[in-house]
């Protein structure tokens, strides 16, 4: 029995890890369309110059913000630029590079995730299990530069605040008094400045915002030598607890992405203009998606994102991950941060002197374009500690003989569930089901088959692709079922929709009839008024 | 007296109006825009107001038509504000309620009840909140929203207060945003058109009780709150800036109603006003 167990765990965990690694790399590959970051890149050259998806790690302490920006640049390091409006002239010790990896792991640790669990045969007793995974990393420590200049280009009214260089960058804070100064100024400098950035970077100078503008020093870049550009940090105290995203949009007509990994003391983080959506979780899938699992969500992401009137903020995670804190996900698809991730990340409250402290991890992935988000991310803390994950369930049937009269029980809800989950998959992802009824009753049927034939205990109709007695029929589910990416879908089918619909009547009906009503209430206080004036006139008149 | 509660028309009520919208807008923020709905947090709201209401009631006017105002604050306490747990609605609740009958001057309650209440939990207990943005920029939910208020407010006769401080806080968002700062016409469209903005002005500001009695004095008061909201959402960057600013700006009431005298608020004719006036009913 100990080994069934340990077997279990085994495949529990291997299927987690591969389910995160598959979304992870869903994610790197950048299935989504994505140009630019909260900023814009902007070239020394004409390099094609794309960027997938934006990864940002945002940590709100009162007033203090720490934000790290991914670097998933794919051209020429040499022609690698940025600029990101900030309210502050950044100081040396406010800007640094961190380690590659947290991001990686911070994604890998927070994706959505699919949970396998295993039907308990109602003919045999009960098993029970489950599995807790850690990691431990040691921290990497860097050295530092500086330098401060303050230079003033006259003519263009553009100043040069602070100049430094950080590792493999060599950054400036700039200010301006105006847009076509500095858009001037870029391009004299070799920077290549979108079309319309004249326009977009004009109130960011009205509202007396800096310019961190960054480039990679090629020299640096040799010394360094592992021919990657580092994630670069930056923190600063301002009430402002925003993400530039218009500049960004300024070089970009389609959607873009964007990740935030969001930390905080107190609870959850949430945007103050747009929505902040939950996107759908905790549903029951068929079992062919766990071939598919990156493909499914990034449907069912493309279906939330519509069904949202392509205007929501998506929330995917969110999760107490204090060092105190007990299980921090369920299941966990890879490593929950530990201290050295915490102190990269910029989440300078927590160490290991100081494990009482509280620490919220929130995830929010928004799909953004010009029509739909004319203004800037705005974010605000809550007290929200609710956790919450997009988790996806897959079932596996039960194995062994099921020819009790539980058994026979059990097969009809099996079929009864497996309807539901062809249906959910529909509604989460419009992937056509119709296709594939025969996963409905396939289970029960080669049960039944197996049993009439041999008038003996079938072999068990096992579940899975993998691991030992699980050669069954599920192995020859249709592969890569295709997703309908028809327009006409969008929203529709959904029982929200329906009922927020049939609401909407309701109250059409009525405000319609009370409209009617009220028309006919003052239709009749004026025609008594009248009536009661003539009668004090009649009386009047009588009087006299 | 029974009697009395039933002659008074269904429609002369303002506040059976707004009992139907502002179900509404929970239904529709639940289902359609898919709220966290918590049962056990919207129960504690609804009964902490009632149960208070019942109590404050009970010591002083006996007159439980008043029940209807306490559903009002619940209601508008649900579409606004967010809590970890049950318990910390209920002090909201009763804590919103609980302000009209302690905090009274020239008898008459000083503070918006719901804006008591949401302010008071947010500031004491630190496990409560406001989500601006739950109310995105629908279209269609804004204009049923503005429908909905024109009809109640029509016949409240408080229409002049929420034109004031929208017009007011539209003119100074547009001198920002589009005369000053230079961003397109879309971005302040989706500033104004926030959900949050327009149920506070319709359904919180509006509150006959708590707002000034003359029309004159009510412009002046409405105008204060948008240049407050505009000012801390700009500078301060506090997003639930109106519900803050109207808390402050409550007690300068009193003030408006010395300088500016008029007749007070009444939800319905009382007693007396029934017997002598005519109603829809007499005719």
């Amino acid at each position: 029995m100990e080994n069934r167990i340990k077997q279990i765990r085994k495949r529990l965990f291997s299927r987690s890890v591969r389910a995160g690694i598959l979304v992870t790399f869903f994610m790197a590959t950048g299935i989504m369309e994505s140009v630019a970051f909260c900023g814009f890149y902007v070239a020394k050259a004409d390099a094609t110059l794309f960027n997938n998806k934006s990864q940002v790690i945002l940590v709100r302490d009162g007033r203090r913000s720490v934000i790290t920006m991914a670097n998933d640049f794919k051209g020429d390091v040499k022609d690698f630029a940025m600029v990101v409006p900030v309210p502050v002239v950044l100081g040396r010790h406010d800007i640094r590079t961190i380690r590659n990896d947290v991001f990686e792991k911070l994604d890998a640790y927070s994706a959505p995730r699919m949970v396998e669990y295993h039907d308990e045969n109602p003919c045999e007793p009960v098993v029970m299990f489950d599995s807790f995974e850690h990691d431990l990393a040691p921290p990497v420590e860097k050295a530092l530069e500086s330098t401060m200049v303050e230079d003033v280009d006259e003519e263009l009214q553009v100043t040069i605040e602070a100049e430094y260089q950080v590792d493999e960058y060599d950054i400036l804070i700039l200010s301006a008094k105006e847009s076509d100064g500095l858009e001037t100024w870029l391009k004299r400098e070799g920077y290549k400045i979108p079309e319309k950035a004249s326009a977009v970077l004009a109130p960011y100078i009205k509202s007396q915002m800096k310019f961190f503008v960054v480039k990679v020093n090629m020299d640096k870049m040799k010394d360094i030598g592992n021919g990657y550009i580092r994630p670069i940090q930056i923190s600063f105290e301002s009430d402002k607890f925003m993400l530039p995203i218009r500049l960004g949009m300024a070089n970009s007509k389609g959607s873009q992405d964007m990740v935030v990994y969001a930390f905080t003391r107190t609870g959850r983080i949430e945007t103050t203009n747009y929505r902040t959506v939950k996107i759908p979780s905790n549903r029951n899938i068929p079992l062919f998606v766990e071939r598919d699992f990156g493909k499914f969500y990034k449907n069912l992401f493309d279906k939330s994102y519509r069904y949202e009137a392509k205007k929501a903020v998506f929330l995917e995670y969110a999760w107490n991950v204090s060092p105190n804190a007990g299980v921090k996900c369920d299941p966990c698809v890879a490593p929950p941060p530990i201290f050295a991730d915490f102190k990269e990340a910029g989440v300078d409250w927590v160490s290991g002197n100081n494990w009482n402290s509280s620490v919220f991890f929130t995830r929010l992935h928004v799909r953004y374009t010009r029509d739909k988000f004319p203004q800037d991310l705005q974010f605000q803390v809550t007290p929200n500690r609710e956790n919450y994950q997009g988790r996806y369930i897959i079932t596996h049937p039960a194995t062994g003989d099921l020819s009790c009269e539980a058994g026979e029980e059990y097969l009809r809800k099996l079929e009864a569930r497996r309807q539901n989950e062809l249906d959910e998959l529909a509604v989460l992802t419009d992937w056509d089901t119709d296709g594939y009824q025969s996963y409905v009753q396939k289970h029960s049927r080669r049960y039944h088959k197996a049993f009439e034939e041999n008038n003996v205990v079938p072999l068990a109709p096992g579940s899975g692709t993998d691991g030992p007695g699980n050669n069954g029929p599920t192995t020859i589910e249709p592969l890569n079922p295709d997703p309908v990416n028809n327009p006409l879908t969008e929203g529709p089918g959904n029982t929200w929709l329906v009922l927020s619909g049939l609401l909407g009547l309701l109250g059409l009906v009525l405000a319609l009839a009370a409209f009617q009503l009220i028309l006919k209430q003052t239709f009749l206080i004026a025609r008594s008024n009248r009536s009661r004036r003539r009668f004090a006139n009649e009386l009047a008149a009588q009087q006299k | 007296m029974l009697a009395k509660h039933i002659t008074t028309p269904f429609l002369k009520d303002a506040r059976h109006f707004q009992i139907v919208y502002l179900s509404l807008f929970l239904c529709y923020g639940i289902f359609a825009l898919g709220w966290d709905a918590n049962l056990m947090q919207y129960l504690a709201l609804i009964g902490g107001c009632l149960l208070t209401q019942a109590i404050g009631i009970g010591f002083t006017t006996k007159d439980f038509r008043g029940l209807k105002s306490a559903l009002i604050t619940a209601l508008g306490l649900c579409l606004l504000l967010k809590t970890n747990g049950a318990a910390t609605a209920f002090l909201a609740a009763v804590l919103a309620i609980g302000s009209k009958y302690v905090i009274r001057i020239n008898n008459k309650h000083l503070f918006n009840p719901a804006n008591f209440g949401i302010i008071a939990a947010v500031v004491l207990t630190n496990d409560a909140w406001v989500s601006p943005g739950q109310w995105g920029n629908e279209a269609l939910m804004l204009y049923f929203m503005g429908a909905a208020a024109l009809m109640v407010l029509l016949k409240v006769g408080r229409i002049d207060t929420s034109l004031a401080f929208l017009s007011t806080f539209a003119v100074l968002e547009y001198l920002r945003t589009i005369v000053y700062l230079g961003w397109e016409w879309d971005v302040l469209t989706h500033k104004l058109g926030n959900g949050t903005i327009l149920l506070f002005a319709f359904f919180m500001i509006t509150d006959p009780m708590t707002t000034p009695n003359a029309s004159r004095a009510r412009l002046i008061w409405a105008a204060a709150v948008a240049v407050g909201a505009f000012v801390l959402t700009n500078w301060v960057y506090l997003h639930t800036a109106p519900i803050w600013v109207l808390f402050v700006v409550s007690p300068i009431t009193v003030l408006l109603d010395k300088l500016f005298v008029h007749k007070r608020y009444q939800w319905l004719p009382t007693r007396t006003q029934l017997n002598s006036t005519p109603t829809t009913k007499s005719i």
